[in-house]
Protein backbone atom coordinates (compact mmCIF):
# COMPACT_ATOMS: atom_id res chain seq x y z
CA UNK A 1 0.00 0.00 0.00
CA UNK A 2 3.00 2.33 0.71
CA UNK A 3 6.00 1.21 -1.41
CA UNK A 4 9.00 2.18 0.35
CA UNK A 5 7.76 4.85 3.08
CA UNK A 6 8.39 7.60 0.42
CA UNK A 7 4.56 8.66 1.58
CA UNK A 8 3.21 8.34 5.16
CA UNK A 9 -0.06 9.06 6.67
CA UNK A 10 -0.75 10.19 9.85
CA UNK A 11 -3.44 10.93 11.98
CA UNK A 12 -2.87 13.91 14.68
CA UNK A 13 -6.03 14.82 17.29
CA UNK A 14 -8.68 14.72 14.32
CA UNK A 15 -6.31 16.11 11.46
CA UNK A 16 -4.71 13.29 9.08
CA UNK A 17 -1.62 14.47 7.74
CA UNK A 18 0.50 13.27 4.84
CA UNK A 19 4.10 13.05 5.37
CA UNK A 20 6.71 12.71 2.64
CA UNK A 21 9.97 11.40 2.86
CA UNK A 22 13.17 13.98 2.92
CA UNK A 23 15.25 12.27 0.69
CA UNK A 24 13.33 10.61 -1.66
CA UNK A 25 13.19 13.24 -4.95
CA UNK A 26 10.63 15.34 -5.52
CA UNK A 27 9.20 13.40 -8.73
CA UNK A 28 9.29 10.27 -6.89
CA UNK A 29 7.37 11.90 -3.86
CA UNK A 30 4.75 13.47 -6.57
CA UNK A 31 4.06 10.30 -8.56
CA UNK A 32 3.98 8.01 -5.27
CA UNK A 33 1.40 10.59 -4.16
CA UNK A 34 -0.77 10.59 -6.99
CA UNK A 35 -1.06 6.82 -7.13
CA UNK A 36 -1.28 6.27 -3.14
CA UNK A 37 -4.09 8.56 -3.62
CA UNK A 38 -5.43 7.15 -6.86
CA UNK A 39 -5.49 3.67 -4.80
CA UNK A 40 -7.31 4.91 -1.84
CA UNK A 41 -10.09 6.59 -4.46
CA UNK A 42 -12.82 7.89 -1.75
CA UNK A 43 -11.17 6.91 1.77
CA UNK A 44 -10.58 10.77 1.93
CA UNK A 45 -13.05 11.93 0.89
CA UNK A 46 -13.79 14.99 2.89
CA UNK A 47 -11.51 17.51 5.27
CA UNK A 48 -8.70 19.08 5.58
CA UNK A 49 -4.91 17.93 5.60
CA UNK A 50 -2.09 19.60 6.77
CA UNK A 51 1.27 18.63 5.02
CA UNK A 52 4.86 17.58 6.44
CA UNK A 53 7.46 18.53 3.76
CA UNK A 54 10.49 17.52 6.85
CA UNK A 55 13.54 19.16 6.08
CA UNK A 56 12.70 19.34 2.09
CA UNK A 57 13.87 22.65 0.26
CA UNK A 58 10.75 22.59 -2.13
CA UNK A 59 10.00 25.47 -4.58
CA UNK A 60 6.65 27.47 -4.75
CA UNK A 61 5.37 25.62 -7.67
CA UNK A 62 6.45 22.20 -6.40
CA UNK A 63 4.31 23.35 -3.49
CA UNK A 64 1.44 24.18 -5.19
CA UNK A 65 1.79 20.65 -7.39
CA UNK A 66 2.06 19.13 -4.15
CA UNK A 67 -1.43 20.99 -3.02
CA UNK A 68 -3.25 19.94 -6.31
CA UNK A 69 -2.24 16.85 -6.55
CA UNK A 70 -3.48 16.13 -2.92
CA UNK A 71 -6.72 18.06 -3.73
CA UNK A 72 -7.27 16.93 -7.09
CA UNK A 73 -6.73 12.81 -6.06
CA UNK A 74 -8.97 13.22 -2.92
CA UNK A 75 -11.45 15.55 -1.43
CA UNK A 76 -9.27 16.39 0.76
CA UNK A 77 -8.20 20.29 1.23
CA UNK A 78 -4.49 21.52 1.71
CA UNK A 79 -4.57 23.92 4.87
CA UNK A 80 -1.17 24.44 5.83
CA UNK A 81 2.58 23.48 4.62
CA UNK A 82 4.56 23.26 7.91
CA UNK A 83 8.47 21.61 8.18
CA UNK A 84 10.21 20.14 10.59
CA UNK A 85 12.00 22.40 13.30
CA UNK A 86 15.38 22.22 12.22
CA UNK A 87 15.15 23.09 8.39
CA UNK A 88 14.13 26.47 9.77
CA UNK A 89 17.45 27.26 10.26
CA UNK A 90 17.82 27.54 6.32
CA UNK A 91 16.58 30.59 5.56
CA UNK A 92 16.02 29.99 1.91
CA UNK A 93 13.41 27.63 2.88
CA UNK A 94 11.49 30.23 5.04
CA UNK A 95 10.68 32.16 2.71
CA UNK A 96 9.18 29.59 0.34
CA UNK A 97 7.24 28.16 2.78
CA UNK A 98 5.94 31.81 3.84
CA UNK A 99 5.45 32.42 0.06
CA UNK A 100 3.55 29.41 -1.15
CA UNK A 101 -0.10 29.95 0.68
CA UNK A 102 -0.61 33.12 -1.12
CA UNK A 103 -0.48 31.63 -4.70
CA UNK A 104 -2.23 28.41 -3.72
CA UNK A 105 -5.22 30.30 -2.10
CA UNK A 106 -5.16 28.74 1.29
CA UNK A 107 -7.67 29.25 3.47
CA UNK A 108 -5.82 31.50 5.95
CA UNK A 109 -5.69 35.19 5.01
CA UNK A 110 -2.19 35.74 7.41
CA UNK A 111 0.52 33.76 5.44
CA UNK A 112 2.48 33.66 8.29
CA UNK A 113 0.09 31.49 9.83
CA UNK A 114 0.67 28.42 7.45
CA UNK A 115 4.29 28.34 9.20
CA UNK A 116 3.87 26.39 12.31
CA UNK A 117 6.78 25.99 13.95
CA UNK A 118 7.29 23.21 16.81
CA UNK A 119 4.60 20.99 15.91
CA UNK A 120 5.45 17.50 16.29
CA UNK A 121 8.12 16.89 13.71
CA UNK A 122 7.83 13.01 13.86
CA UNK A 123 5.19 10.90 12.66
CA UNK A 124 4.02 9.25 15.73
CA UNK A 125 2.90 5.63 13.92
CA UNK A 126 1.07 4.21 17.08
CA UNK A 127 -1.07 7.09 17.44
CA UNK A 128 -4.79 5.97 17.06
CA UNK A 129 -7.65 8.01 16.52
CA UNK A 130 -11.06 6.73 17.16
CA UNK A 131 -13.15 9.18 14.88
CA UNK A 132 -11.51 8.30 11.99
CA UNK A 133 -11.84 4.25 11.71
CA UNK A 134 -10.84 4.54 7.76
CA UNK A 135 -7.09 5.36 8.76
CA UNK A 136 -6.73 2.91 11.73
CA UNK A 137 -5.66 0.83 9.15
CA UNK A 138 -3.16 2.51 7.51
CA UNK A 139 -1.44 3.95 11.01
CA UNK A 140 -1.78 -0.19 11.91
CA UNK A 141 0.09 -0.90 8.74
CA UNK A 142 2.74 1.69 9.85
CA UNK A 143 3.15 0.68 13.15
CA UNK A 144 4.43 -2.87 11.92
CA UNK A 145 6.54 -1.44 9.84
CA UNK A 146 8.62 0.71 11.97
CA UNK A 147 8.32 -2.00 14.44
CA UNK A 148 10.59 -3.77 11.94
CA UNK A 149 12.58 -0.36 11.43
CA UNK A 150 13.63 -0.62 14.91
CA UNK A 151 11.00 0.54 16.72
CA UNK A 152 12.27 4.35 16.69
CA UNK A 153 9.47 5.58 18.60
CA UNK A 154 10.05 3.55 21.82
CA UNK A 155 11.13 6.32 24.16
CA UNK A 156 7.99 7.75 24.35
CA UNK A 157 9.40 11.12 24.31
CA UNK A 158 6.68 13.23 22.09
CA UNK A 159 3.45 14.33 23.86
CA UNK A 160 0.40 14.51 21.19
CA UNK A 161 -0.96 18.13 21.80
CA UNK A 162 -5.01 17.90 21.44
CA UNK A 163 -5.85 21.55 21.25
CA UNK A 164 -9.45 21.36 20.88
CA UNK A 165 -12.41 20.43 22.99
CA UNK A 166 -11.91 16.48 22.98
CA UNK A 167 -15.67 15.54 22.83
CA UNK A 168 -17.48 12.27 23.60
CA UNK A 169 -16.94 9.39 20.97
CA UNK A 170 -13.50 10.66 20.20
CA UNK A 171 -10.64 8.57 21.15
CA UNK A 172 -6.53 8.52 21.03
CA UNK A 173 -4.38 6.25 21.70
CA UNK A 174 -0.50 7.73 22.30
CA UNK A 175 2.56 6.07 22.80
CA UNK A 176 4.05 9.25 24.84
CA UNK A 177 2.11 11.89 26.65
CA UNK A 178 -0.61 13.43 26.04
CA UNK A 179 -1.90 17.35 26.61
CA UNK A 180 -4.37 18.41 26.10
CA UNK A 181 -5.32 22.08 25.91
CA UNK A 182 -9.19 21.93 26.24
CA UNK A 183 -11.95 19.73 27.88
CA UNK A 184 -12.64 16.60 27.90
CA UNK A 185 -16.15 16.06 27.88
CA UNK A 186 -17.51 12.71 29.10
CA UNK A 187 -17.42 9.58 26.50
CA UNK A 188 -14.23 10.85 25.44
CA UNK A 189 -11.44 8.48 26.18
CA UNK A 190 -7.66 8.83 26.22
CA UNK A 191 -5.27 6.42 26.45
CA UNK A 192 -1.54 7.12 26.63
CA UNK A 193 1.73 5.04 27.67
CA UNK A 194 2.87 8.50 29.42
CA UNK A 195 1.58 11.20 31.44
CA UNK A 196 -1.77 13.14 30.76
CA UNK A 197 -1.96 16.40 31.28
CA UNK A 198 -5.18 18.39 30.93
CA UNK A 199 -5.47 22.28 31.18
CA UNK A 200 -9.34 21.84 31.32
CA UNK A 201 -11.76 20.07 32.91
CA UNK A 202 -11.55 15.73 32.61
CA UNK A 203 -14.67 14.11 32.45
CA UNK A 204 -14.07 11.51 30.07
CA UNK A 205 -11.95 8.44 30.74
CA UNK A 206 -8.15 9.18 30.90
CA UNK A 207 -5.76 5.83 31.47
CA UNK A 208 -2.04 7.22 31.92
CA UNK A 209 0.65 4.54 31.52
CA UNK A 210 -1.04 2.56 29.17
CA UNK A 211 1.53 -0.29 28.50
CA UNK A 212 2.35 -0.89 32.13
CA UNK A 213 3.98 2.42 33.78
CA UNK A 214 2.55 2.52 37.38
CA UNK A 215 5.14 5.87 37.65
CA UNK A 216 2.86 7.82 34.71
CA UNK A 217 0.40 10.35 36.42
CA UNK A 218 -2.70 11.97 34.97
CA UNK A 219 -2.87 15.64 35.88
CA UNK A 220 -6.04 17.96 35.39
CA UNK A 221 -7.20 21.63 36.18
CA UNK A 222 -10.21 19.80 37.40
CA UNK A 223 -10.51 16.21 37.92
CA UNK A 224 -14.03 15.81 37.13
CA UNK A 225 -13.75 12.48 35.71
CA UNK A 226 -16.16 9.50 37.18
CA UNK A 227 -13.17 6.81 36.41
CA UNK A 228 -9.53 7.31 35.48
CA UNK A 229 -7.06 4.25 35.09
CA UNK A 230 -2.74 4.38 36.17
CA UNK A 231 -0.82 1.12 34.42
CA UNK A 232 -3.20 -1.43 35.49
CA UNK A 233 -4.85 -0.04 38.51
CA UNK A 234 -8.35 1.50 38.03
CA UNK A 235 -9.52 4.48 40.23
CA UNK A 236 -13.03 5.46 40.65
CA UNK A 237 -14.23 8.80 41.92
CA UNK A 238 -15.64 8.64 45.58
CA UNK A 239 -19.03 8.42 45.52
CA UNK A 240 -19.78 10.25 48.93
CA UNK A 241 -18.77 13.97 47.63
CA UNK A 242 -20.98 16.01 48.11
CA UNK A 243 -23.55 17.32 45.22
CA UNK A 244 -22.19 20.67 45.59
CA UNK A 245 -18.40 20.85 45.14
CA UNK A 246 -16.85 22.19 48.43
CA UNK A 247 -14.02 24.95 47.96
CA UNK A 248 -11.18 22.61 48.98
CA UNK A 249 -12.08 20.47 45.35
CA UNK A 250 -11.06 23.15 43.63
CA UNK A 251 -7.95 23.59 41.74
CA UNK A 252 -5.51 21.47 39.62
CA UNK A 253 -5.60 17.56 40.52
CA UNK A 254 -2.94 14.95 40.31
CA UNK A 255 -3.27 11.17 39.97
CA UNK A 256 -1.12 8.83 40.71
CA UNK A 257 -0.32 5.31 41.97
CA UNK A 258 0.23 4.51 45.41
CA UNK A 259 0.28 1.14 47.20
CA UNK A 260 -1.29 -0.22 44.26
CA UNK A 261 -4.20 1.81 43.89
CA UNK A 262 -4.64 5.67 42.60
CA UNK A 263 -4.67 8.68 44.82
CA UNK A 264 -5.77 11.77 44.16
CA UNK A 265 -4.33 15.40 45.71
CA UNK A 266 -3.74 19.26 45.16
CA UNK A 267 -1.20 19.10 42.35
CA UNK A 268 2.18 20.86 43.70
CA UNK A 269 4.72 19.58 40.84
CA UNK A 270 4.85 16.78 38.23
CA UNK A 271 8.02 15.13 40.68
CA UNK A 272 6.69 16.35 44.28
CA UNK A 273 6.06 13.69 46.92
CA UNK A 274 2.72 13.28 47.64
CA UNK A 275 1.53 12.08 50.68
CA UNK A 276 -1.91 12.89 51.82
CA UNK A 277 -4.13 11.77 48.89
CA UNK A 278 -7.24 10.88 48.60
CA UNK A 279 -8.26 7.13 47.43
CA UNK A 280 -10.04 6.80 44.29
CA UNK A 281 -11.70 3.21 45.02
CA UNK A 282 -15.55 4.32 44.74
CA UNK B 1 -29.22 34.30 -5.33
CA UNK B 2 -26.98 32.16 -3.28
CA UNK B 3 -28.73 30.49 -0.21
CA UNK B 4 -27.46 29.47 3.08
CA UNK B 5 -28.06 25.41 3.44
CA UNK B 6 -28.71 25.13 7.47
CA UNK B 7 -28.53 21.53 9.26
CA UNK B 8 -31.05 21.48 12.04
CA UNK B 9 -29.91 18.23 14.14
CA UNK B 10 -29.00 16.60 17.66
CA UNK B 11 -28.29 13.31 17.50
CA UNK B 12 -30.82 12.42 20.34
CA UNK B 13 -34.22 11.71 19.41
CA UNK B 14 -37.18 14.28 20.69
CA UNK B 15 -35.43 17.25 21.61
CA UNK B 16 -37.36 19.74 19.32
CA UNK B 17 -35.51 19.18 15.48
CA UNK B 18 -38.49 19.60 13.46
CA UNK B 19 -39.90 22.08 15.76
CA UNK B 20 -37.17 23.83 15.25
CA UNK B 21 -36.65 23.55 11.93
CA UNK B 22 -40.72 24.59 11.41
CA UNK B 23 -40.62 27.66 13.28
CA UNK B 24 -36.59 29.01 12.28
CA UNK B 25 -38.64 28.36 8.49
CA UNK B 26 -41.29 30.00 9.14
CA UNK B 27 -39.06 32.82 11.13
CA UNK B 28 -37.29 33.21 8.67
CA UNK B 29 -39.91 33.51 5.68
CA UNK B 30 -42.03 35.78 8.03
CA UNK B 31 -38.81 38.00 7.93
CA UNK B 32 -39.15 38.70 4.27
CA UNK B 33 -37.00 35.55 3.42
CA UNK B 34 -37.54 32.92 0.30
CA UNK B 35 -37.23 29.86 2.66
CA UNK B 36 -37.47 26.05 1.94
CA UNK B 37 -37.16 23.37 4.39
CA UNK B 38 -36.15 19.94 3.84
CA UNK B 39 -37.33 16.37 5.40
CA UNK B 40 -34.70 14.03 5.09
CA UNK B 41 -36.17 12.21 8.10
CA UNK B 42 -37.01 9.50 5.43
CA UNK B 43 -39.40 6.59 6.58
CA UNK B 44 -40.33 8.81 9.88
CA UNK B 45 -41.66 12.01 8.36
CA UNK B 46 -42.76 14.16 10.71
CA UNK B 47 -42.30 18.33 9.06
CA UNK B 48 -45.28 18.27 7.07
CA UNK B 49 -47.60 16.96 10.07
CA UNK B 50 -45.80 19.82 11.90
CA UNK B 51 -46.41 22.40 9.29
CA UNK B 52 -49.94 21.41 8.95
CA UNK B 53 -48.92 20.10 4.70
CA UNK B 54 -49.71 16.86 5.50
CA UNK B 55 -52.49 16.38 3.17
CA UNK B 56 -50.98 18.56 0.50
CA UNK B 57 -47.99 16.04 -0.41
CA UNK B 58 -47.54 14.81 -3.77
CA UNK B 59 -44.06 14.05 -4.60
CA UNK B 60 -41.42 13.76 -2.13
CA UNK B 61 -37.78 13.67 -1.52
CA UNK B 62 -36.83 10.93 -2.99
CA UNK B 63 -39.05 10.82 -5.97
CA UNK B 64 -37.00 14.51 -6.56
CA UNK B 65 -33.53 12.51 -6.39
CA UNK B 66 -34.64 9.22 -8.67
CA UNK B 67 -35.84 12.12 -10.92
CA UNK B 68 -39.72 10.95 -10.76
CA UNK B 69 -40.37 14.79 -10.76
CA UNK B 70 -39.20 18.26 -11.54
CA UNK B 71 -37.83 20.03 -7.90
CA UNK B 72 -40.78 22.07 -8.23
CA UNK B 73 -43.19 19.70 -8.14
CA UNK B 74 -42.38 18.49 -4.71
CA UNK B 75 -42.09 21.84 -2.98
CA UNK B 76 -45.56 22.41 -0.91
CA UNK B 77 -46.25 26.04 -0.44
CA UNK B 78 -46.99 27.16 3.43
CA UNK B 79 -50.46 27.54 4.32
CA UNK B 80 -49.70 31.11 5.00
CA UNK B 81 -49.08 32.94 2.49
CA UNK B 82 -45.41 33.63 3.00
CA UNK B 83 -42.47 32.46 0.93
CA UNK B 84 -41.97 28.86 2.66
CA UNK B 85 -41.73 25.49 0.88
CA UNK B 86 -42.15 22.08 2.06
CA UNK B 87 -40.19 19.36 0.24
CA UNK B 88 -41.52 16.15 2.42
CA UNK B 89 -39.48 12.75 3.47
CA UNK B 90 -40.99 9.70 1.40
CA UNK B 91 -42.89 7.67 3.76
CA UNK B 92 -42.27 4.45 2.39
CA UNK B 93 -38.83 4.50 1.78
CA UNK B 94 -35.45 4.13 3.96
CA UNK B 95 -32.33 6.16 5.10
CA UNK B 96 -30.49 4.41 2.36
CA UNK B 97 -32.50 5.48 -0.86
CA UNK B 98 -30.44 8.76 -1.45
CA UNK B 99 -26.88 9.12 -1.40
CA UNK B 100 -25.45 12.18 0.48
CA UNK B 101 -24.02 13.65 -3.16
CA UNK B 102 -27.37 13.41 -4.29
CA UNK B 103 -28.81 15.70 -2.00
CA UNK B 104 -25.95 17.74 -2.28
CA UNK B 105 -27.00 18.44 -5.52
CA UNK B 106 -30.05 19.46 -4.67
CA UNK B 107 -29.26 21.88 -2.02
CA UNK B 108 -27.03 23.50 -4.24
CA UNK B 109 -29.73 23.53 -6.42
CA UNK B 110 -32.55 25.29 -4.50
CA UNK B 111 -29.49 27.81 -2.96
CA UNK B 112 -30.09 29.41 -6.26
CA UNK B 113 -33.25 30.37 -5.96
CA UNK B 114 -33.55 30.44 -1.97
CA UNK B 115 -31.95 32.38 0.77
CA UNK B 116 -32.11 29.74 3.27
CA UNK B 117 -32.48 25.61 2.63
CA UNK B 118 -32.85 24.08 6.31
CA UNK B 119 -32.30 20.42 6.52
CA UNK B 120 -34.32 18.74 9.13
CA UNK B 121 -31.50 15.44 9.93
CA UNK B 122 -33.19 12.42 11.29
CA UNK B 123 -32.11 11.21 14.98
CA UNK B 124 -28.92 9.58 15.06
CA UNK B 125 -25.61 9.43 13.32
CA UNK B 126 -26.10 6.71 10.65
CA UNK B 127 -27.10 7.31 7.14
CA UNK B 128 -29.25 9.33 7.64
CA UNK B 129 -27.13 11.74 9.58
CA UNK B 130 -24.49 11.78 7.14
CA UNK B 131 -27.13 12.39 4.06
CA UNK B 132 -28.53 15.72 6.00
CA UNK B 133 -25.29 17.17 7.27
CA UNK B 134 -23.05 16.64 3.63
CA UNK B 135 -25.62 18.77 2.21
CA UNK B 136 -25.39 21.39 4.75
CA UNK B 137 -22.51 23.97 5.29
CA UNK B 138 -23.72 25.63 8.28
CA UNK B 139 -25.58 23.61 11.34
CA UNK B 140 -27.39 24.41 14.06
CA UNK B 141 -27.37 22.03 17.23
CA UNK B 142 -30.90 21.36 19.41
CA UNK B 143 -30.18 19.88 22.86
CA UNK B 144 -32.75 19.74 26.08
CA UNK B 145 -30.74 20.87 29.06
CA UNK B 146 -30.68 17.04 30.36
CA UNK B 147 -27.39 14.97 30.31
CA UNK B 148 -28.50 12.64 28.10
CA UNK B 149 -29.21 15.16 25.35
CA UNK B 150 -26.05 16.97 26.37
CA UNK B 151 -23.87 14.16 25.75
CA UNK B 152 -25.45 13.42 22.26
CA UNK B 153 -24.98 16.38 20.94
CA UNK B 154 -21.01 16.48 21.94
CA UNK B 155 -21.01 13.81 20.05
CA UNK B 156 -22.79 15.37 17.33
CA UNK B 157 -20.34 18.54 17.70
CA UNK B 158 -17.12 15.95 17.17
CA UNK B 159 -18.49 14.34 14.02
CA UNK B 160 -19.80 17.76 12.30
CA UNK B 161 -16.28 19.02 13.03
CA UNK B 162 -14.38 16.24 12.14
CA UNK B 163 -16.60 16.36 8.54
CA UNK B 164 -15.32 19.54 8.52
CA UNK B 165 -18.48 21.14 8.99
CA UNK B 166 -17.13 23.92 11.85
CA UNK B 167 -18.55 26.77 14.11
CA UNK B 168 -22.15 24.67 14.69
CA UNK B 169 -24.41 26.92 17.05
CA UNK B 170 -26.63 25.84 19.71
CA UNK B 171 -30.14 25.95 20.62
CA UNK B 172 -31.39 25.06 24.36
CA UNK B 173 -34.91 23.86 23.83
CA UNK B 174 -37.72 23.58 26.49
CA UNK B 175 -35.78 25.39 29.67
CA UNK B 176 -37.79 25.27 32.27
CA UNK B 177 -36.96 28.85 33.97
CA UNK B 178 -38.68 27.74 37.50
CA UNK B 179 -36.42 24.14 36.98
CA UNK B 180 -33.01 26.50 36.95
CA UNK B 181 -34.09 28.68 39.26
CA UNK B 182 -34.49 26.09 41.98
CA UNK B 183 -31.05 24.02 40.51
CA UNK B 184 -32.80 21.11 39.46
CA UNK B 185 -31.58 22.13 35.98
CA UNK B 186 -28.72 22.59 34.25
CA UNK B 187 -28.98 26.61 33.51
CA UNK B 188 -27.21 28.07 30.13
CA UNK B 189 -24.24 28.82 31.87
CA UNK B 190 -23.40 24.70 32.00
CA UNK B 191 -24.25 24.04 29.27
CA UNK B 192 -22.48 26.16 27.22
CA UNK B 193 -18.97 25.39 29.43
CA UNK B 194 -19.82 22.05 28.84
CA UNK B 195 -20.11 21.85 24.93
CA UNK B 196 -18.08 24.81 24.26
CA UNK B 197 -20.33 26.60 21.47
CA UNK B 198 -21.90 29.47 20.48
CA UNK B 199 -25.24 29.58 22.14
CA UNK B 200 -27.68 30.76 19.59
CA UNK B 201 -30.98 30.60 21.67
CA UNK B 202 -32.92 29.54 24.71
CA UNK B 203 -36.30 28.40 23.96
CA UNK B 204 -38.51 28.06 27.31
CA UNK B 205 -40.80 24.70 27.72
CA UNK B 206 -44.18 25.79 26.63
CA UNK B 207 -47.40 24.51 26.20
CA UNK B 208 -48.42 26.48 23.25
CA UNK B 209 -45.76 24.51 21.06
CA UNK B 210 -47.63 20.60 22.15
CA UNK B 211 -50.69 22.59 20.93
CA UNK B 212 -49.45 23.92 18.03
CA UNK B 213 -47.66 21.06 16.93
CA UNK B 214 -51.08 19.28 17.06
CA UNK B 215 -52.65 21.52 14.83
CA UNK B 216 -50.02 21.92 12.47
CA UNK B 217 -49.16 25.29 12.99
CA UNK B 218 -45.50 26.55 13.87
CA UNK B 219 -46.04 28.32 17.22
CA UNK B 220 -44.22 31.31 15.60
CA UNK B 221 -47.79 32.08 14.53
CA UNK B 222 -49.00 32.70 18.48
CA UNK B 223 -48.16 35.78 19.64
CA UNK B 224 -48.83 34.65 22.87
CA UNK B 225 -46.32 31.91 23.05
CA UNK B 226 -43.05 32.43 24.91
CA UNK B 227 -41.12 29.57 22.42
CA UNK B 228 -42.58 31.29 19.91
CA UNK B 229 -41.23 34.28 20.48
CA UNK B 230 -37.93 32.99 21.49
CA UNK B 231 -37.66 31.03 18.26
CA UNK B 232 -38.69 34.49 16.16
CA UNK B 233 -35.25 35.70 17.53
CA UNK B 234 -33.71 32.62 16.71
CA UNK B 235 -34.66 33.41 13.51
CA UNK B 236 -33.73 37.14 13.72
CA UNK B 237 -30.06 35.73 14.78
CA UNK B 238 -29.84 33.32 12.23
CA UNK B 239 -30.61 36.38 9.77
CA UNK B 240 -27.82 37.56 11.08
CA UNK B 241 -29.49 40.30 13.60
CA UNK B 242 -27.21 40.93 16.67
CA UNK B 243 -30.02 40.52 19.61
CA UNK B 244 -28.80 39.65 22.43
CA UNK B 245 -30.22 36.57 24.61
CA UNK B 246 -33.40 36.76 26.69
CA UNK B 247 -33.26 36.15 30.60
CA UNK B 248 -35.80 33.15 30.99
CA UNK B 249 -37.31 34.44 34.21
CA UNK B 250 -40.31 31.33 35.92
CA UNK B 251 -43.70 32.62 35.26
CA UNK B 252 -45.48 33.06 38.38
CA UNK B 253 -49.22 33.69 38.87
CA UNK B 254 -50.57 37.11 39.42
CA UNK B 255 -52.09 35.14 42.94
CA UNK B 256 -48.59 34.09 43.90
CA UNK B 257 -46.97 37.53 43.00
CA UNK B 258 -49.28 39.47 45.53
CA UNK B 259 -48.84 36.56 48.13
CA UNK B 260 -45.05 37.51 47.52
CA UNK B 261 -45.53 40.99 47.87
CA UNK B 262 -47.99 40.86 50.85
CA UNK B 263 -44.98 38.56 52.18
CA UNK B 264 -42.78 40.90 52.14
CA UNK B 265 -44.35 43.53 53.66
CA UNK B 266 -44.90 41.11 56.78
CA UNK B 267 -48.60 41.23 55.88
CA UNK B 268 -51.06 38.13 57.86
CA UNK B 269 -50.13 35.64 55.29
CA UNK B 270 -46.47 35.14 56.05
CA UNK B 271 -46.46 32.85 59.33
CA UNK B 272 -49.33 31.46 57.56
Amino acid sequence: MLKAGVVQVMARGTDVAFVIDEEASFDVVSAELREYLANQNGLFSKGDITVNVGQRMLARDELAQVKSIIETHSGLKVTRFWCSPESLSSGDFRIEAKAAPTDTTSASPDSSKNLIHNEISLPLPRTKVGSLPSVESIIEDLKVRQNKNGARNRNRTEALFIKSTFRSGESVQHPGDVVVLADVNPGAEIQADGDIVVFGSLKGWAHAGASGDTKAVIIALELAATRIQIAKYPGIAPTSLPRKPKSSDAGTKIAYVRSRSIHVAAFAGRFARYNKGVPYDG
Amino acid sequence: MTGRTIVITSGKGGVGKTTATANIGTGLAMRGHKVVVVDTDIGLRNLDVIMGLENRIVYDLVNVIEGECKLNQAMIRDKHAYDLYLIPAAQTRDKNSIEPEQLREMCAELEKEFAYVLIDCPAGIEQGFKNATTAATEAIIVTTPEVSAIRDADRVIGLLESSGLHGPRLIINRISPALVKRGDMMDQQDVENLLSVEILGLVPADEHTVVAANRGVPVVHNTKSSAGAAFLRIAARVDGADIPLMDLEPRTSIISRIRDMVGKKGGAYSHA
